[in-house]
């Protein structure tokens, strides 16, 4: 992660000035799923790109120190090693950008990843994920205990109340949503937040990354974001400092087109190793 | 396994993270070009034609410069052979249910469906445009139209009756064209039950391509017949027996012009700077390229236009990735372009935008409002009252509020001024190729002896007549709200069925017309503003008036020999038909729902403006009446000239007028019918003129009112029955009174 960054004055009138053309933005949002394809070695190159910023997660009920274990070696070694070979790529350090798990699952990762030898970062999420509707203390409890525990990066949920009432806070990165909503991350949405970032980056100067997480699921979605990012913001936010993508399954699917760039064939479910 | 290559690229592509080429194959346009052996003729009543002994141009990739066919240029008789095919189908056509046709259309649009990918391939490859336009635009709107117009067809016996299908209409494309023009033109033809015959320039495969699929439905092969030849062939088409209408499309240029409130300049340049940067220029059949190139032609009018700008001291942004080699051209953005200097007025060329600041909501419609040009516009504030302003205020036929470019099927897409004067699209393209039901066919009359230089030049000199029997009639041109001098100061005899001198008449001239327009624009902005409720009272004011000189009017109408049982059922006619227009235009406007937008379009009707019509000398009272109802009550200002041989129940009606309407609302200017009709129909600040006078007078009008392109409405000399309902107060008078406006007004928060 870059380093924390100052961060600004709580200026109010930003939010209350700020206007969102919704029709022009659902329009653009359909415009950039087919105006940018990328193909052959470009799409896998992009796809690469897409897994570095990927925050490999696992947040279910059933999470245990064995699916944290295999969850970890797979943010090391997330591309089988001959397909990256393949592509010559195999000595580039092509890792996830962190693992993202519950607090209590904290510990398990940080052991996961020394014995691999990996140096990833762990993400928690905390603050009474995924709806924030506990108390104060416990929530900064939980992150504490996370922090000792290992975590280096924390995803906190907004205190809804407070924002509906209008009391703001800052951040290094804006997450589109915890991911467990019915709607979670769209392109319109995206595309509004985005705009936020740049505008923030031309009044201020500093730099806000942008996670979108849930829903995630395809490598030709995540081509599409990456492209976003890129007509939106630029080049430099396409890096795993600016860029985060929360999923899961979405590593499988990348790693069998890639699998087909490489082989030209369609992997079998079996043919490749599960997180 | 892959090669080292690609996988030395991966690395690289890794870092710099560039967009690489997603090329379309254009095989499948290559390969149909191959069925006609690379060597495209015409396509009429379902085959191809190629007749022997015609030069061919080549078709050539405007981006390699690549020869992809040879395309023949036709000639008259191919013309004329194309418009009997369509000749011969139209009885059969015209006369099937509505429900056929609809379902005809259908099977087109599902014909397009199947083949979309080689239509969007062929297009691209000839024209250059981007495919993703093609492909995500125009291909899925053409199957819209095509489906739009067979509900049209389905239910015309209902929501039509009463009109009919004009006959074999002529449509010519000009030199650029996307094929869509083509199809927003042809879908409402087709659907009401005319044939067509395309003309279209050589090097346009993709109009013949779309013939065949439409001539492959049997079993009605010759209603869309494509020939491929020069425009010098458009006189030829118009001269065909049987053609009913020509409709063409003008070449236009792309470009736009935005203007920006000053307080919001830096930042709007500043982020429309942002984007630029990031479009893509490339070949048209790369999936990943935003804007293609349209041949050398187009970019050297743009790299002229930038230079001549530069040297009238404006300021040049280009950006976007562009290949080097031509003829691409970067999306270019001018700025400080001084508002006087030529380049402002002129029209702007792909692909660049004229950015000029403004100050106010005033400021920004003189600005927009200040040229020739009037097909769409495109309005952006957060403000709803001040969008609604510019977009009631701006002389288009399109406006789109915090939106651009969006089209419907169901939405009349035209325009004023001099971006035409015919709709497509939604029901005003319909009744663009309809007739009320009954009107004769039109046989094209060209008087090849019609001097255009002299027609209504010469005013010829009158004399004493002898004494004036009877009362006087009011004396004057009325204009401005009174009775005036003629310019010219002479009189013209009106002599009466006797032959004896019913009284004189001033002789109106250029200048008097000049000054009728003039009080005519001057009352025009007034008039306009009032409510439908407001015109309605004044013209039942009228009426009231002119029932009450009844027993005047009939004794003037009696001295003109007409019947006193007829001069009292004219005067009666006319005064009903003043109420009736009055009520009718109180249910106006109305909303439309379109597909695929969430939020209502506006159809507006609003008035064409100034509104010159010469009156016919067949029922002199009634047919005065009954043009001038229809034209009021829809908010335009009137320049009337009466009956050449009575007009004087005109002039009472003016004595009326004269205190009931405000002034310059309605003028009457008296004298040589021709010597006027010439003035008006070469005056360009006129909006529309009705003629209704002689043959040869028809096409001197038709010729004269090119000049400002204004909307014309012609009786090719044969006299009208004013007294029957259909041809005296029919719905036709109503829809020539007005044109429409779409205002979109996308919603969403």
């Amino acid at each position: 992660m870059s380093a924390h960054q100052q961060g600004t004055e709580l200026d109010l009138s930003w939010i209350s000035k700020i206007q969102v053309n919704k029709p022009a933005v659902l329009r653009r949002a359909e415009q950039i799923q087919a105006r940018r394809p990328v193909k052959k070695e470009w799409q896998a190159a992009w796809l690469l790109k897409a897994v570095t910023c990927i925050d490999l997660t696992t947040l279910s009920g059933d999470d245990t120190a064995s699916n944290i274990q295999r969850l970890c070696y797979k943010a090391k070694y997330p591309i089988r090693e001959d397909l990256l070979k393949a592509l010559n790529m195999h000595d580039k350090g092509i890792t996830t950008a962190a693992v993202c798990v519950y607090p209590a699952r904290v510990c398990d990762a940080v052991k996961a990843l020394k014995a691999a030898g990996c140096d990833i970062p762990v993400a928690s999420v905390a603050t009474g994920f995924p709806a924030g509707q506990t108390h104060l203390k416990t929530r900064l409890e939980e992150i504490r205990l996370a922090v000792e525990d290992g975590a280096t990066e924390i995803d906190v949920v907004i205190n809804r109340t407070l924002v509906l009432t209008g009391q703001w806070k800052g951040s290094d990165f804006i997450k589109t949503s915890t991911g467990k909503e019915t709607v979670n991350a769209t392109f319109p949405v995206a595309i509004v937040m985005l705009r936020a970032i740049r505008d923030f980056f031309w009044k201020t100067g500093n730099k806000v990354g942008f996670k979108p997480a849930g829903g995630i699921r395809s490598a030709k979605d995540s081509l599409v974001w990456l492209s976003l990012i890129k007509e939106e913001l630029g080049d430099e936010w396409m890096k795993p400092e600016l860029f985060r993508i929360g999923a899961s399954t979405l590593l499988a699917d990348i790693e069998r087109q890639i699998y087909h760039h490489v082989t030209g064939r369609y992997a079998a479910y079996h043919d490749l190793p599960m997180s | 396994m892959a090669a080292t290559r690609t996988a030395s690229r991966a690395c690289e592509i890794f870092t710099t993270l560039e967009y690489g080429p997603a090329p379309e194959s254009h095989a499948c346009a290559l390969a149909w070009l191959d069925t006609q052996d690379r060597h495209l003729g015409h396509y009429v009543n379902g085959q191809w034609l190629k007749p022997e002994h015609r030069s061919s141009v080549p078709c050539q990739d405007p981006i390699t410069g690549e020869n992809l066919a040879s395309c023949l240029q036709a000639q008259s008789e191919d013309v004329a052979a194309a418009v009997e095919a369509a000749r011969a189908s139209l009885e059969n056509w015209s006369t099937q249910p509505g429900a056929f046709r609809a379902q005809h259309l259908t099977r087109l649009a599902k014909a397009i469906q199947k083949h979309q990918r080689l239509l969007w391939t062929l297009e691209s490859l000839v024209t250059g445009r981007a495919v993703r336009e093609v492909r995500d635009r125009d291909v899925p709107l053409a199957q819209q139209l095509l489906q739009y117009h067979a509900v049209q067809a389905h239910t015309q016996e209902e929501a039509l009756a009463g009109w009919e299908p004009m006959g074999v209409v002529g449509l010519i494309l000009p030199p650029t064209f996307p094929f869509l023009d083509m199809m927003w033109r042809i879908c409402p033809a087709l659907a009401v039950g005319c044939t067509v015959v395309v003309l279209v320039p050589p090097a346009t495969p993709t109009p013949l391509l779309l013939a065949q699929l439409a001539g492959e439905l049997a079993p009605f092969p010759g209603i869309l017949n494509v020939i491929s030849g020069p425009d010098s062939l458009g006189p030829v088409l118009a001269a065909q027996p049987g053609v009913q209408k020509v409709a063409f499309c003008g070449a236009t240029e792309g470009g736009l012009r935005l203007l920006i409130q000053e307080a919001v300049w830096d930042e709007t340049m500043r982020r429309l700077q942002e984007r630029m940067g990031r479009l893509r220029c490339g070949r048209g059949l790369d999936g990943a390229v935003d804007m293609g190139a349209r041949g050398a032609a187009a970019r050297d009018l743009a790299q002229r236009y930038v230079r001549e700008a530069q040297s009238q001291g404006a300021q040049v942004f280009q950006a976007g990735s562009v290949p080097s080699d031509s003829p691409f051209f970067p999306p270019t953005l001018v700025s400080d372009l001084p508002p006087a200097s030529p380049c402002a007025q002129a029209e702007v060329p792909w692909p660049l935008v004229v950015a000029s600041p403004f100050r106010t909501v005033k400021e920004a419609l003189a600005v927009a409002n200040g040229t020739p040009r009037g097909g769409s516009a495109s309005v952006w504030s957060e403000r709803l009252g001040q969008a609604l302003e510019l977009a009631y205020g701006l002389q288009v036929g399109t406006v789109w509020i915090n939106a651009h470019g969006l089209r419907d099927p169901a939405v009349p897409t035209g325009g004023c001024k001099e971006s035409g004067s015919s709709w497509h699209g939604g029901q005003d393209g319909l009744y663009e190729y309809l007739r009320p039901s009954g009107t004769p066919a039109w046989i094209p009359y060209l008087s090849k002896t019609l001097n255009y230089d002299a027609f209504g030049l010469a005013l010829p000199s009158t004399l004493p007549a002898g004494p004036e029997t009877g009362p006087a009639p009011p004396y004057g041109l009325f204009v401005g709200g009174r009775f005036q001098a003629p310019g010219a100061r002479s009189s013209r005899p009106i002599r009466d069925s006797q032959g004896s001198l019913h009284g004189y008449v001033a002789e109106g001239g250029a200048k008097d017309i000049r000054g009728a327009v003039e009080a005519a624009h001057q009352a025009a902005p007034g008039w306009m503003s009032q409510s439908p409720a407001a015109r309605a009272a004044l013209l039942w004011a009228l009426a009231a008036a002119l029932q009450r000189r009844e027993p005047n009017l009939v004794s003037r109408l009696e001295r003109h020999g007409v019947e006193l049982k007829v001069a009292k059922v004219e005067v009666e006619l006319s005064v009903k038909r003043l109420r009736a227009w009055g009520a009718r235009v109180q249910a106006q406007g109305c909303a439309l729902q379109v597909a695929e937008l969430r939020g209502p379009v506006l159809q507006l009707r609003e008035p064409l403006g100034v509104l010159a019509i010469v009156c016919p000398d067949e029922w002199p009272l009634l047919a005065f009446v009954s043009l001038l109802a229809p034209a009021l009550v829809h908010g335009n200002t009137v320049v009337l000239v009466p009956s050449g041989a009575c007009p004087i129940p005109a002039l009472e009606v003016c004595q009326e007028m004269a205190t009931l309407l405000p002034a310059g609302l309605v003028n009457v200017v008296t004298g040589d019918q021709d010597h006027l009709t010439r003035c008006l129909a070469l005056h360009q600040d006129i909006q529309a003129l009705w003629y209704f006078g002689s043959a040869q007078g028809s096409q001197f009008v038709e010729w004269a009112s090119a000049g400002n392109l204004k909307l014309v409405w012609v009786n090719r000399g044969c006299p009208r029955a004013w007294d029957q309902e259909a041809e005296g107060a029919g719905p036709e008078l109503g829809r020539r009174a007005a044109r429409t406006k779409a205002l979109w007004l996308p919603m969403g928060d």
